[in-house]
């Protein structure tokens, strides 16, 4: 018997010149659980989304059983016995569970249902795999996890043996996850194989009996869980520790102190307690780090600080201003410049000219407008400053966002926010895509305001960047600052952090 | 020179689509024609000579088009920010009501009156609309349904009022206001002909409505279309924009309202707005929603509706068939959409083949 469930090597794929996946190797062993890590945008999804037929990779080839097979559709990928449970269900919430499952599946007492049937087997199935679920129930009646044990029961009632979990426990309470937890060991048990995406080291470790690393679409690691495997071999990994530039970073004395908040807690989108408590002070002309792995909170943080998520308690005061409660555009007249971590979806009007772009904050103001009136001269005069001035490539100021690469894109940003004279700028993983040139451009520029005495809140989870830039180096892990390390502080005591386990030397913040 | 050419050709570019949609509709309406027996080439120059065959035919025709264009400027502005205001008749009703309103019951000069009429058919407009907006902000409630339920509710009011409270009591019972006092009347341009002075007015408007677009307000309204988590970001706020903008919008439907009422039937009547709410949601539309474009698409449909009427009396082709050239303009105008999206996947699916291809020649 064949002992690889999977086999994919040399997998390519290139989505409009962004390469997603580098010519990545995958196995998953019969039997056995393993653990797919990395950040967000590392390609653990886009490899997934191949392994079960939604994606045609550049190059490479996909084995089942060591068979060589082409997966070209999502049913092709079933009748290959893969399943797939997405991040966001395929249920349609009318339907009750058990028609949910014989969606799309032909029925024996065709052309009728055979609904008593199929609940039957149901019924024996979450018997036999600890998925305790009514089949009469109606999806919308379901909370979350009970939505994701129909998704799991679907794709087992199908004959699945090889199940794919994208980010299963992101949606799920801690004793819903321990629960999920026992049900894959019986599936394993049972002989089934599972992949896990997740970007969670600590799950992975619980769970996994081998972990499989990408990291910018690359594979970079592959190994067996035993109980020497620590989640600072992970963040490793994940993280990586290639050093790109150095930067003349000065040592500076603290400043007055800009930005002060204390005991900030906030939910996410999911409703869940992203931040808890969180407290940070930021001088002038320091740049502070927030190291991490992504989705411990960053995102929400610099939500916070700049009135884009209500805070469920705490207080932000930048410069003896309290503007808890503010809305969006007090914090931006205050002084607060804001990077955001999406330049998409967030930072730009993709559909505007550049020139707008450059104004998108400050349009009202007498520089852009009389009243209530467009200065166009103004506007394009600006615009035309700008780009000279951040090296910004387009041919002129008409030309759309979208029409730019990703560097020039964080370019324009950098230009308006800096150009706003801010007190302080809360950047989030400011580099993150960015080719060689952009990266050291954004970091450089980053250095100058610090030097001029603003305040920087770099969100990264590039632990190079951050050690490089930060004056101090706080760690989020789960909502929480886990201490505040000085930027001499080892790539290992960060890792530490990270990975949520408190080690020696390190201060309370 | 080269600049004047890059301007031309972008404005050809930006026309062309419209220009292709209302071709291909009028090929396919011959093609109708053919088939029921009649001559295309006859009826189409009955409807154009009806429509501008002479000054009184291209006054009518005008006439039609003013309220049509300054209902869909306002339809315009809703649809730039992606909310879909489909209640123009609504809000049109609601503007004549309170337009007339105001005429009848307030005694002033005609040259003070007619500004408060105005406002009072804006806010009347506006505040309708506003209504769908406020909900949209508030509670999410989709702009469609609400705009167009308002319309309903609009249209049944209109239909009590002037059978109750604002019924004209020496009308002999039919459903009807009394008519605004004579110099009231918007005065008429040539005489002869029925246009009136609202020409000059909505031309005013659609010129005001081109500097819109170069105002703050203009580019909050535009920011919101394109990302409300943009322009939140931005430090917009949202909600309140959504509730401005469907204000503008309605408001500008109000005032088309108005026009009506005071420059050509002088009294509210059901059925005031004879469906121009969902034609000028077409006329937005073809006109690419560019206050130029918008005129002159307004210009188009007046043209269609006038020659229409003439193309049924003269050759006896039913006013059906303007019905169906209407109907297939949204439908080639929409079309052009699913092409571009079609023809984009294919570029993507062609391209993706390819270098597949290649790199599996490569492999072997």
């Amino acid at each position: 018997m064949q002992e690889l469930a999977v086999e994919m090597s040399n997998i390519m794929k290139v989505f409009k010149g962004v390469v997603a996946n580098d010519s990545v190797d995958f196995q998953l062993k019969r039997a056995s659980i393993n653990g797919l890590l990395g950040e967000n945008g590392a390609g653990k999804t886009t490899l997934m989304n191949i392994l079960f037929g939604l994606y045609q990779p550049e190059n490479g080839t996909i084995s089942v059983n060591g068979t060589q097979v082409v997966i070209d559709s999502p049913s092709k990928a079933m009748s290959l016995g893969i399943g797939m449970v997405h991040q966001h269900f395929m249920l349609v919430r009318p339907m009750t569970v058990t028609e949910n499952i014989m969606l799309g599946l032909p029925s024996k007492r065709w052309p009728f249902l055979d609904t008593a049937k199929v609940e039957r087997e149901l019924v024996e199935l979450s018997r036999r795999y600890n998925l305790q679920v009514d089949p009469k129930a109606r999806v919308w009646q379901l909370s979350v996890g009970e939505q994701q044990r129909v998704e799991i029961l679907s794709a087992l009632y199908r004959g699945t043996e090889i199940l794919i979990l994208d980010e299963p426990t992101a949606v799920l309470t801690p004793q819903e996850a321990n629960h999920l937890f026992e049900v894959l060991r019986i599936m394993r048990t049972d002989g089934k194989s599972i992949i896990l995406i997740s970007h969670k080291l600590e799950e992975v470790l619980t769970i996994a009996n081998e972990v499989t690393v990408l990291r910018d679409g690359r594979l970079v690691g592959q190994a067996q869980v035993t109980a020497e495997t620590t989640k600072r071999d992970l963040t490793n990994m994940m993280v990586g520790r290639d050093v790109l530039f150095k930067f003349d970073n000065q040592d500076s004395a603290l400043g007055k102190i800009k930005l002060v908040a204390e005991g900030l807690s906030a939910k996410n989108d999911k409703g869940l307690m992203a931040l808890n408590k969180i407290s940070i002070t930021l001088h002038a002309g320091e740049v502070l780090g927030i190291a991490g792995v992504d989705g411990n909170g960053q995102k929400e943080l610099c939500e916070v600080l700049t009135g884009l998520r209500p805070l469920l308690s705490g207080q932000v005061i930048l410069n003896g201003r309290d503007l808890t409660g503010e809305n969006p555009k007090e914090f931006i007249k205050t002084g607060i410049a804001h990077i955001p971590e999406d330049r998409h979806k967030t930072g730009l009007a993709m559909n505007f000219p550049l020139s707008k772009n450059f104004i998108l904050k400050e349009f009202d103001s007498p520089n852009f407008s009389r009243r209530g009136f467009l200065n166009f001269k103004a506007i394009r005069e600006n615009a035309e400053l700008r780009m000279d001035e951040y090296k910004i490539k387009a041919k002129e100021h008409s030309v759309k966002a979208k029409d730019l690469s990703g560097g020039n894109q964080q370019k324009v940003i950098l230009a308006r926010e800096l150009s706003s004279r801010p007190e302080i700028i809360i950047a989030n993983q400011p580099t993150r895509g960015l080719d060689i040139g952009a990266t050291e451009y954004v970091r450089q520029k980053l250095l100058e305001e610090k030097g001029k005495g603003v305040g920087v809140l770099l969100i990264s989870a590039d632990l190079e960047e951050v050690r490089q830039l930060a004056d101090r180096i706080a760690v989020i892990y789960e909502g929480q600052i886990m201490g505040v390390l000085d930027r001499s502080a080892s790539i290992e005591q960060i890792g530490l952090l990270m990975a949520g386990v408190k080690g020696e030397g390190v201060e309370a913040c | 020179m080269l600049k004047v050419w890059t301007v031309t050709k972008r404005i050809l570019v930006s026309i062309l689509p419209s220009v292709v949609a209302v071709a291909l509709a009028f090929g396919v309406g011959a093609l109708l024609l053919l088939v029921a027996g009649k001559h295309p080439g006859e009826a189409f120059s009955t409807l154009f000579m009806g429509a501008l065959g002479s000054p009184n035919r291209i006054a009518e025709t005008l006439v039609r088009a003013v309220p049509l264009m300054i209902l869909a400027l306002g339809i315009s502005i809703a649809f730039k920010s992606q909310i879909w205001n489909i209640g123009g008749d609504g809000q049109f009703m609601m503007g004549a009501t309170c337009a007339v309103f105001v005429g009848l019951n307030l005694n002033l000069a005609p040259v003070l009156l007619w500004p408060v009429t105005f406002l009072a058919a804006f806010l009347g407009g506006g505040l309708w609309g506003g209504l769908a907006g406020l909900m949209r902000a508030k509670f999410n409630a989709n702009e469609v349904i609400t705009t167009l339920m308002l319309n309903y509710i609009a249209m049944h009011l209109l239909s009590w009022l002037i059978r109750g409270p604002m019924m004209d009591p020496n009308g002999q019972g039919f459903p009807q206001t009394a008519l605004l006092a004579q110099p009231l009347q918007l005065p008429i341009l040539f005489g002869g002909t029925r246009l009136h002075f609202g020409l000059i007015i909505g031309l005013l408007i659609m010129a005001a409505g081109y500097f819109f677009w170069r105002t703050t307000v203009g580019l909050k309204i535009e920011l919101v279309g394109e990302s409300e988590h943009v322009a939140r970001y931005c430090g917009i706020q949202v909600p309140r924009t959504i509730i401005l903008t469907m204000f503008i919008s309605a408001g500008l439907a109000g005032i088309a309202g108005w026009n009506e009422v005071f420059g050509v039937q002088y009294r509210l009547l059901d059925d005031i707005s004879s469906g121009f709410g969902n034609l000028a949601i077409v006329v937005a539309l073809l006109g690419n929603l560019h206050p130029l474009g918008i005129v002159i698409s307004a210009f188009f449909f007046a043209a269609l509706m006038v020659g229409g009427n003439t193309m049924q009396l003269m050759v006896g082709i039913p006013f059906s068939l303007v019905t169906v050239i209407q109907g297939l303009v949204i439908i080639f105008v929409i079309s052009r959409v699913v092409y571009t999206q079609w023809r984009d996947g294919l570029a993507i699916r062609r391209f993706n083949s390819r270098v597949s291809g290649q790199s599996s020649g490569r492999s072997h």
